[in-house]
């Protein structure tokens, strides 16, 4: 089923919490909604479910208007980030209760609700666990509890608010590829809600990117990494060196020499070059910090007033062998500008810079 | 024994929470029982089953369970209201709540009497309808209702706010009615305090005495309570018949409130499983391979 959202706004009082929001989910679909707390994502969410409701806008199931059905009528399944499994009842029961609570026209019988439901327990692996009660389980075996009992209604659409937020990060990977791996088996479309930009690059086939309760950017994993529509995105996805053009002359005003304007480079710690000796376009600085994390080695460069951030392979490190304290060239491979009003600026292949 | 706690001073706690149970408690019940025990068994059933005593413990424990389910009931509408809403003036609501608590149980009893009576605010009209309340056994059940509203919802607040919102919207995504809702996901979760406050209404209700007898009329084999047929025992310095009947009072209502108290627990209790996470852990692992 696709999700069709339209001009839809929510205020919390005087807090925005959603800005004329338009968004389109296809059929099938595993969209990712990517933002800091605050920004709107988990209302959106709820508003998809229909536990919010929105001061304006619509929601399209399928073509058909959504937007006045109640959460019990629009057939989603919802996984929350703490579970909200029920206490009281078996794990049996927690998944059986969508299908219990059927009209007795639709209910199917026992038998069938016994063999729907050990279907979906073996799905999510816990078949064994079917007597047990919620307290008894660990937060990923919970996670996974929730999301059998989501499926039980089978749901044209699967919403997940931060589903793996509350898990540690063991689980958390393991989860995502089997939740990716489940997606897909049951061809729906899913929305999901996240905080850590890992996740949605990881899972999602795409991701929208909002903050202060409006999109961003809305694009695949690669295309919001790797050509961010706005300084926040770039910000918010990975780390980042940011340069302003007031603190050095010749950044980002390189090719509007003729009108000179206020501008913010922004470049990957990875598309850093560093060399002992000055080269063309090389920038002087001293080395900091140099710390090896797992794969890669995060040099701190002391450039004039400003801490520029470098990650190189361990084998670029070992060639280099930096040392701390040390006078080193660098340069940017690859940088992004956008002007004031954060749009982006043209950047030329090659020579982004002035000095 | 030498144990190591987080909170030191544990001896000494427990010592002082025995000797001051023991003072205040079981002293003055003993006391009794051992007064009592003057009188033979047969003797204390005789005066338990004589006429009057007999007609006064059923007033008093039809009245004081009746009560406490009206209450079981109202209360937890007026708790649920209480927290789950927002409405002006919701603060002075809550507040007033307490109020029977404050009040002098007398003051209550007379206040009642005088707005149900035939010539007051409300017994004008329903009297008129064939319903009499002041000074009849419906008086002793509102009076005790009255008295012991604010332990059910006092009880039930706190345990009613922890009940996560989203439970419920998981229940109304997965496609239950609000009334499926509550019944299938709510109430569980409060009837083991629902249970509680029960009992304590109803444990309150059978000691109340002060409010009962301005209102009940306090007709002989109708609307006499056992507490007054206590007190006039005593007026005619029958010690030991007012002993006989406090003793037996004290004993049903122990083990009324023992099988309250029982079936509480068993609310509380029958969704825990007793296997040890450990075991549990090792059958995960195994079943996961």
């Amino acid at each position: 089923m696709s999700i069709e959202i339209r001009n839809i706004s929510k205020r919390f009082g005087n807090f925005v919490a959603l800005d004329d929001i338009n968004l389109d989910i296809p059929t099938g679909e595993l969209v990712a909604l990517l933002g800091p707390s605050g920004c709107g994502k988990t209302t959106l969410l709820r508003i998809i479910a229909g536990m919010e409701t929105a001061d304006q806008g619509d929601i399209l199931f399928s073509g058909a208007e959504a937007t006045h059905l109640h959460a019990r009528d629009r057939n989603v399944g919802f996984v929350f980030q703490h579970y909200a499994l029920f206490r009281h009842m078996t794990v049996f029961e927690n998944v059986a209760f969508g299908l219990r609570v059927k009209p007795r026209k639709e209910r199917p019988s026992d038998a069938d609700i016994r063999r729907r439901v050990m279907e979906l327990l073996g799905l999510v692996q816990l078949d064994w666990l079917a007597d047990r009660y919620p307290s008894q389980l660990s937060g990923g075996q919970r996670q996974r509890i929730a999301l059998a009992r989501a499926l039980a209604v089978e749901p044209k659409v699967l919403l997940l608010d931060e589903p793996f937020g509350a898990l540690d990060t063991k689980v958390r990977k393991e989860l995502r590829r089997w939740l990716r791996r489940l997606h897909d088996e049951m061809h729906i479309s899913s929305v999901f809600v996240t905080h850590d930009q890992e996740e949605a690059l990881e899972v999602a086939d795409r991701v929208v990117v909002m903050n202060h309760g409006k999109i961003e950017q809305i694009g695949s994993p690669d295309e919001v990494y790797s050509s961010p529509a706005s300084p926040f995105v770039y910000q918010f996805l990975g780390n980042v060196n940011v340069f302003h053009s007031r603190v050095h002359g010749g950044f980002a005003e390189v090719e509007r020499s003729d009108q000179p304007e206020k501008a913010t480079a922004f470049v990957r710690p990875h598309d850093i070059d560093i060399a002992h000796a000055t080269f063309a376009n090389g920038m002087p600085a001293k080395v900091l910090h140099v710390h090896p994390i797992g794969p890669v080695v995060r040099v701190e460069l002391q450039h004039e007033q400003e801490i520029v951030e470098v990650e190189l392979s361990r084998e670029r490190h070992e060639a280099l062998q930096l040392a701390v304290g040390q006078q080193v060239w660098f340069r940017p491979r690859q940088m992004r500008v956008f002007g004031a009003d954060e749009q982006p600026r043209s950047t030329p292949e090659k020579q982004p810079f002035l000095f | 024994m030498k144990t190591n706690r987080v909170l030191p001073g544990f001896g000494l706690a427990l010592g002082y929470t025995l000797v001051y149970l023991s003072l205040l408690i079981l002293l003055p019940l003993g006391g009794m029982i051992l007064k009592a025990s003057d009188l033979g068994w047969s003797q204390i059933i005789d005066i338990a089953l004589g006429e009057r005593s007999l007609a006064a413990f059923r007033v008093t424990f039809t009245a004081s369970l009746l009560a406490a389910t009206v209450n079981g009931f109202f209360g937890l509408i007026v708790a649920w209201i209480l927290v789950r809403y927002p409405f002006p003036g919701k603060r002075f609501v809550d507040a007033l709540v307490d109020l029977p608590f404050a009040l002098p149980t007398a003051v209550a009893g007379i206040t009642l009497a005088t707005i149900y009576a035939g010539n007051g605010w409300l017994g004008r009209f329903i009297e008129p309808l064939g319903f009499k309340v002041a000074y009849t056994p419906v008086g002793i059940v509102v009076a005790l209702t009255f008295v012991t509203l604010p332990f059910v919802v006092r009880t039930l607040q706190p345990v009613i706010e922890d009940i996560e919102p989203e439970v419920e919207e998981a229940a109304a995504t997965l496609g239950a009615s609000r009334w499926q809702t509550f019944s299938r996901i709510v109430f569980p979760a409060i009837f083991p305090a629902l249970l509680t406050g029960f009992a304590l209404a109803f444990a309150r209700a059978i000691g109340e005495f002060g409010s009962v007898i301005f209102i009940a009329g306090n007709i002989p084999l109708v609307s006499e309570i056992v507490p007054l047929l206590i007190i006039s025992k005593l007026e005619q310095y029958d010690v030991l018949g007012a002993t006989a009947l406090a003793v037996v009072m004290l004993a049903i209502s122990f083990v009324m409130l023992l099988g309250i108290n029982g079936l509480q627990w068993w609310a509380a209790n029958r969704h825990r499983n007793n296997e040890p996470l450990e075991v549990a852990a090792g059958k995960a692992k195994g079943g996961a391979a």
